[in-house]
């Protein structure tokens, strides 16, 4: 068969899918399920994969209509209750003086080719994604790695498109003082 | 409307730039600012650079 190579290659991807499955649905069991219905439709669909895009891409592709699936079904479930603790811009004021001058000023990243090259960023990545909180964790998957506009996300999670301004940036800020602190800053990443 | 806006809602705009376009009249203010200030230039940046590191993590 000529998708031999396809079909091994599927499995390695398991438990980056499960990650990024994590992150928004935020319970194993569901995460666990929409990664094995995944798998089983990219194990059934390999014969159809074009190779234009890279397996881990094409099986992300996969996984967010499995998650939009899951999301519908589970739309009221008690995570969604909290999403209003998550809309409040008063939260930022810490980060910001009286004036609306940064507390702590972002700093030059220079050029981060030779970080994004390494595993190392990545596990990093994870650490601050995980530590975000829970609906601005899945808002911001939905966003960057399923690659849903802002109309669809609102649509699919029942939130104000402000709400959605807010939890995006909230996302962006929390990891952009993550990477800084726990990477960037870090002299001993180089090399 | 202040030429001038601050770091504060500079940042909120530059968040959004990420996920639809401004109208005119905001652009400009955000413009100005990047103008006058290194901070949020640094803030513009680190989000582009966020989102290329996204695009990585999902392969």
């Amino acid at each position: 068969m000529p998708d031999n190579d396809v079909a091994a290659q599927i499995p390695t991807h398991r438990a980056y899918l499960l990650r990024v499955a994590m992150l928004q649905l935020r319970n194993n069991e569901a995460a666990e399920d929409v990664v094995q219905d995944t798998l089983i439709a990219a194990l059934q669909g390999a014969a159809g994969f074009s190779g234009r895009s890279s397996v881990k891409t094409w099986l992300t592709g996969i996984l967010k209509h499995k998650i939009v699936d899951a999301i519908r079904r589970k739309s009221r479930e008690p995570a969604f209750a909290q999403l209003d603790d998550e809309c409040q811009i008063e939260d930022f004021d810490a980060l910001f003086d009286a004036s609306g001058h940064w507390e702590n000023p972002p700093a030059d990243w220079g050029n981060p080719e030779n970080d994004l090259s390494r595993q190392q960023f990545f596990d990093i990545m994870q650490f601050c994604l995980e530590k975000l909180p829970p609906n601005t964790a899945r808002v911001f998957m939905m966003r960057e790695v399923m690659e849903l506009d802002g109309e669809e996300i609102c649509k699919e999670l029942t939130i104000t498109s402000t709400n959605l301004w807010v939890i995006l940036y909230r996302a962006r800020m929390a990891l952009r003082q993550c990477l800084e602190q726990h990477w960037f800053a870090d002299p001993s990443r180089a090399g | 409307m202040g030429p001038l806006i601050s770091c504060k809602d500079a940042s909120r705009l530059i968040s959004q730039m990420q996920d639809r376009s401004l109208t005119p009249g905001k652009r400009w203010l955000v413009r100005l600012h990047l103008l006058f200030c290194d901070a949020c230039r640094h803030f513009e940046r680190q989000l582009a650079i966020l989102r290329e590191a996204m695009l990585r993590y999902r392969g």
